[in-house]
């Protein structure tokens, strides 16, 4: 809008001081044809590429880049519910359960790329064979970053015209997130028939995933179009499409701008330059500067990423049972949560499940029952004097021998859980154990290396929960860095996978979070809280949404400018 | 580091008169009088009273101040100035005003290394080169403009992940000694180019001494002016160049602090807690200005022409 | 002449294929750049880690590397700095280091040159006002201010410049200065005017920020060098023999005491280069040192190898430029 301020020349300069003075906008209608109404978004990382199914492009910013150009099945609300996309699918999709389960998506019949090709059962096959991770419908695992429920489809099958779609689980298999199928996003079949690969054959679908992760999508099945050509570290900029199938938007342009320095954001939105953001990263100092800006609004909420501390349970000293569980108990998670995000978050509170946050409809606690998380050094010195520790002095002893200090490692440069470090170090120096903090560089390499007594990092939090606790806690799980075994925990993640249902799911998942406590193997810290901005004097209808990586760009088509 | 370069290089084009050959038997009245003249520079002296200061205020300060730098679970979050904390308070609860001292000290330290090891280290292979000159000094020189060519981020985002457990101050100063020794050797070795066509080298050379003793006896004491103020200059350097490598993310690591790492971590707030955007950086420009003028001081004293001038 | 600079440039390239060995080896050491894709959630498949591996020739040795690097000679075609490829880049298939890195230099080159004109004008200006009035009140208020831009980190200078930019915003009520970027995203629809005004917006502050440093320095060597021609034998002579001191200073001095500065800004472009970084990101500019910054934080070595051959090369062309400039304004030197 600042800009549409300097089309107008010089002349509008003085227009637009009177109204800069009381940091208000030009006045804009948002209906009116030539006074084109348009917003500019902080996306605060670049995207690495176009395709969302590939690991470059598996991104939160990629997915809000795609958002409303690629047409979805569904979305889950800001209260972790599942919706179907009712402008592309016509009918209720249900499971039909038989010798295989199967379930049928009607598409809106009016459902057209912006081409003016259909929207059909294609664009659907192309989806499954992209992540079925089956050589024969796409070459070398067709650079997927993986996914269970495309694994598990047998065949997606198209009928009347390809606007029916059918989709059938392999023999014996269930998914509980079946729904979930083209949720991130549906792509052009046809564009890459059009370019002259062969969709049917594995090296021609390999190409397909390929090209569409190195271009940009030219056409639209969503509400939006790109204008020129969007870059992924720099400009995305969206306009309205007019040849959209449900209702327009009510904001002609949407410009995405990835801004990686924190410290320009709130200058350039009180500078008019921006009109806000949903950062994937936490900063008091930018959520202080926001408090003292008039016309903005802004929220913080539990987000989608977990602060959690693991131990090494393949080191001799900490595969006794007694000992990790004297370590949890002397952490104050509560302190802990307040120190982190407690100032600018007050309401933030300890997380008390591995896979559910406390909004969430299916968490429990299995924490407080352990009484690990609660800092309370007596109860934890009771709990190890039983195992044959003694405290002498400020040093914890086993058989007179003093237990060595502990290697507590964290990601160097990472705010919180640098406070989450040095916090532990003072917890457990009052039962006598002497924590190292060392940083490393490298997370990844780190975790699989089990280089570490104490690591702290983060998971994301998705409603789709279904593979979470197999991938943290299955012994032959590649992320299980710790190397936790227990036969029982297998079973329960296993049978949380191979559900038919998100309840029957979350009943496992929770069983066995319950027993991954009981072992203190993990121990969830706190919730990272995510905040959102936006200039009132723009835009309003503005809302965040933690359930999904799009953020606050959710019900971007909802939004007004400002009149 | 090219701005290292050019910034010794500023100070090296104002003195390019090699200082008068030292009379070993007289050095007492030499000193005196390069102090003599120094004292005449007022900035100067001021400013070596304040970095004197200073350098107490990080050195001794943390011996008697109540605070340590660390997290202490008795310190308030995120506090105001008080009496307490003179400059508040971080989230974590750390004493901000301990904090300025441990950074300031950590900066320093990483500072003064940096000068001193990159101006013994370059001074020598700039002597070396520029005494033997020929195809010793080409192949010298060529290995100097090595680490002339790479970009000091570069180096320090690269071993900072090869440095177990985070960048402690000295692996932070030996990485940059290691790319701005060269810029002092280039310096050194123009100096000594001149200076080694002068009578008293050749005399020494006649009187048949080796070419040890004449670089380390002989061409270097000569050259000591210029060397000198790169030395001063490169402190400076080096607090900044900490403070940018903090910037972008790369310098020392908690819970270890600098002056740099404080300056970026403040850097919004200005208005906002302007306690903890102040005075790092305030304390940064003050090490800086007063080195500066030092430098500045040394110049005119260890530069008789100038001082002529003058008068 | 040209045999002078053939030569320097000869002995330049193992300087710089050196400078590019050491720093292949130090980014190798720096990690692994594919940590965060095998960190990813759900963790990714194999076939697609190992997919990644093979297209960003992670696969290979280090010496193989290199040579990959340098000839593109077993490679996929994508590699070979000889046959005009930079090779691929780890942050995904639809970044291109040839076409950033010439976008960026597109965006650095504006940045660069306001920033050089504005310091070297402004340091000859405040260099020579010194020298004539040495230890005047003027004098040490120029000393002072240029001792104060040598003295502050770049990018708390550059904070505070923002808040300059966004105060006079406020208080004139105009949108004249922006804080982020080069150009608005619309500038299709722009006529020359408005593009005018959109670009000189977007340059003023990051132009300050840039120059500060550079401009100090300046002053500083043209003071010096002002003074020493001030007091040279043939200005007294001219004096003596009754010139006007105005024609004295424009026609004698200046021109003399202009050409170390020649030479040390040349080679000060080289500095400047380094301050783009930090201003580049302060701004949000998508330039040359932004490019640089993304390059390390990816730990992707290919593309922090073109930009260090780029810098590297105009190091040492800069160098080179300086040298012959230095003889050519000089008459008394001569190059064999």
């Amino acid at each position: 809008m600042q800009i549409r301020k300097k089309m107008l020349g010089a002349a509008a300069i003085g227009v637009s001081a009177v109204l800069a003075v009381s940091a208000c906008s030009p006045p804009q209608d948002g209906s009116s044809g030539d006074a084109e109404s348009s917003v500019t978004w902080i996306v605060n990382q670049p995207g690495g590429g176009w395709n969302h199914n590939a690991p470059e492009g598996g991104s939160v910013y990629v997915i809000q880049m795609l958002h409303d150009i690629l047409p979805v099945t569904g979305f889950w609300n800001p209260e972790g519910q599942w919706e179907w996309n009712t402008d592309l699918i016509a009918n209720t999709p249900e499971l039909i359960e038989g010798d295989q389960v199967s379930w049928e998506y009607q598409i809106n019949p009016d459902a057209n790329w912006s081409d003016g090709e259909p929207i059909d059962a294609d664009d659907f096959v192309w989806q499954w064979k992209m992540n079925s991770g089956d050589g024969e419908l796409c070459s070398d695992g067709c650079n997927s970053r993986g996914s269970t429920l495309e694994s598990l489809i047998e065949s997606v099958e198209g009928s009347e015209d390809g606007k029916t779609v059918t989709v059938t689980l392999k023999e014996d298999a269930q998914f509980p997130g079946w729904f979930t199928f083209g949720v991130d996003g549906l792509y052009p079949a046809h564009v890459a028939a059009a370019e002259g690969m062969d969709l049917d054959t594995p090296e021609g679908m390999r190409e397909s995933s390929d090209f569409f992760n190195a271009n940009p999508v030219t056409v639209s099945g969503g509400p939006y179009i790109y204008e020129g050509t969007p870059a992924l570290d720099g400009r995305v900029v969206k306009v309205a499409n007019e040849e959209y199938y449900g209702e327009a938007p009510g904001i002609q342009e949407i410009i995405l701008e990835v801004n990686t320095e924190e410290g320009s954001w709130v200058p350039a939105l009180t500078n008019g330059e921006v009109q806000g953001s949903s950062p994937a990263t936490w900063s008091d100092d930018v959520i202080t500067q926001l408090e003292g800006q008039e016309n903005v609004d802004f929220g913080i909420a539990s987000g989608g990423s977990w602060e959690h501390v693991d131990l090494n349970v393949q080191s001799d000293l900490l595969s006794d049972t007694a000992l990790r569980q004297g370590i949890f108990t002397a952490i104050d998670t509560a302190n802990i949560a307040t120190r982190t995000y407690g100032e600018k978050f007050p309401e933030i509170e300890p997380r008390t499940n591995h896979v559910f946050s406390t909004t969430s409809e299916f968490h429990e606690d299995v924490l407080t029952p352990t009484g690990q998380g609660t800092g309370d050094a007596e109860a934890a010195l009771e709990l190890l004097e039983e195992a044959g520790y003694e405290l002498n002095g400020d040093s914890l002893e086993s058989d007179g021998e003093a237990v060595p200090a502990l290697r507590l490692r964290y990601t160097a440069g990472h705010v919180a859980r640098e406070i989450i470090a040095e916090l532990i170090q003072a917890d457990l120096a009052e039962i006598g154990i002497t924590a190292e903090i060392e940083t490393t560089d490298d997370l990844g390499g780190t975790l699989a290396e089990a280089d570490y007594d104490l690591m702290i990092y983060g998971w994301s939090t998705t409603p789709d929960f279904y593979g979470s606790p197999h991938q943290y806690w299955h012994s032959e799980s590649g992320s299980n860095f710790g190397g936790y075994e227990n036969d029982e925990v297998d079973e329960l993640v296993d049978a949380a996978l191979n559900s038919s249902s998100p309840e029957e799911s979350a009943e496992a998942a929770n069983e066995a979070a319950t027993l991954v406590a009981e072992d203190a193997y993990v121990l969830p810290i706190v919730d990272t809280p995510a905040y959102f901005f936006y200039d009132t004097s723009f835009i309003e209808g503005v809302s965040d949404n933690h359930a999904q990586s799009r953020r606050a760009l959710w019900d971007q088509t909802e939004w007004a400018a400002v009149e | 580091m090219s701005e290292m370069q050019s910034r010794i290089a500023m100070d090296d084009g104002s003195s390019d008169g090699p200082a008068a050959p030292v009379n070993r038997g007289g050095d007492l009245t030499q000193v005196q009088l390069i102090w003599r003249r120094f004292r005449r520079h007022r900035a100067a002296m001021a400013s070596l009273v304040l970095l004197g200061l200073i350098v107490a205020f990080a050195f001794l300060g943390p011996l008697v101040w109540q605070w340590g730098h660390t997290v202490d679970s008795n310190i308030p979050s995120n506090a105001g100035p008080s009496l307490e904390h003179p400059f508040g308070t971080t989230k974590q609860g750390n004493d901000v005003f301990a904090q300025t001292m441990r950074g300031a000290q950590q900066s320093l330290k990483v500072a003064l290394t940096v000068a001193v090891v990159s101006t013994v280290v370059g001074a020598t292979w700039g002597a070396v080169a520029g005494y033997y000159r020929g195809r010793t000094d080409a192949i010298m020189m060529r290995i100097a403009d090595i680490f002339l060519i790479i970009p000091l981020i570069v180096a320090v985002a690269s071993i900072n992940g090869a440095v177990r457990g985070g960048t402690t101050w000295y692996a932070v100063a030996l990485i940059m000694c290691l790319f701005s020794w060269a810029t002092v050797a280039r310096v050194v070795r123009g100096v000594v180019l001149s200076l080694r066509e002068q009578e008293f080298i050749e005399a020494a050379r006649a009187a048949g001494a080796r070419a040890t003793r004449i670089i380390f006896r002989h061409l270097l004491p000569n050259a000591a002016g210029p060397i000198i103020v790169a030395a001063t200059l490169l402190i400076a350097v080096a607090v900044l160049t900490e403070a940018g490598l903090s910037f972008i993310g790369f310098g020392i690591q908690p819970p270890d602090i600098s002056l740099g790492k404080m300056v970026e971590g403040a850097r919004t707030a200005a208005f906002t807690r302007p306690w903890l955007f102040y005075p790092p950086g305030v304390l940064i420009v003050l090490i800086c200005l007063t080195i500066n003028f030092i430098g500045d001081g040394l110049r005119d004293a260890l530069d008789p022409r100038q001082t002529m001038v003058r008068r | 002449m040209l045999v002078y600079t053939a030569r320097r440039l000869a002995v330049a390239i193992p300087v710089l294929l050196a400078a590019s060995v050491l720093v292949f080896l130090m980014v190798d050491l720096s990690g692994d750049p594919l940590a965060e894709l095998r960190l990813q959630q759900p963790p990714p498949s194999p076939e697609a880690i190992a997919d990644a591996e093979a297209r960003y020739y992670l696969d290979r040795s280090i010496p193989e590397r290199y040579w990959l690097w340098m000839t593109g000679i077993g490679g996929n075609g994508d590699i070979g700095l000889l046959q005009g490829q930079f090779g691929p880049s780890v942050r995904g298939v639809a970044f291109d280091i040839g076409t950033q890195l010439s976008s960026s230099i597109y965006v650095t080159i504006r940045l660069v040159t306001a920033a050089v004109i504005a310091a070297l004008g402004l340091a000859v200006l405040s260099g020579v006002v010194s020298a004539m009035r040495q230890y005047s009140k003027l004098d040490y208020t120029l000393t002072f201010i240029g001792f104060l831009a040598l003295a502050m980190p770049t990018f708390w200078l550059g904070a505070l410049i923002k808040e300059g930019g966004l105060w006079f915003n406020q208080t004139t009520g105009t949108g004249f200065f922006y804080t982020i970027g080069a150009n608005s995203a619309r500038v299709s629809n722009m006529t020359g005017w408005e593009y005018f005004l959109d670009s000189a917006g977007h340059l003023v502050l990051p132009t300050i920020t840039l120059m500060l440093t550079s401009f100090a320095s300046w002053s500083r060597y043209q003071r010096t060098s002002m003074l020493e021609v001030l007091n040279s034998d043939y200005v007294r002579l001219a004096r003596a023999k009754g010139v006007p001191n105005r024609v004295v200073v424009r026609r004698h001095a200046l021109r003399t005491a202009l050409i170390p500065l020649v030479t040390v800004a040349t080679i000060g472009i080289v500095a400047i280069i380094e301050g783009v970084v930090i201003t580049e990101t302060i701004f949000q500019w998508r330039g040359l040192g932004y490019f640089f910054i993304e390059a390390v934080k990816a730990q992707d070595a290919f593309a922090i190898m073109s930009w260090l051959m780029l810098s590297g090369t105009l190091v040492v062309i800069a160098n080179l430029v300086a040298d012959i400039l230095y003889g050519v304004l000089d008459p008394r030197i001569r190059y064999e």
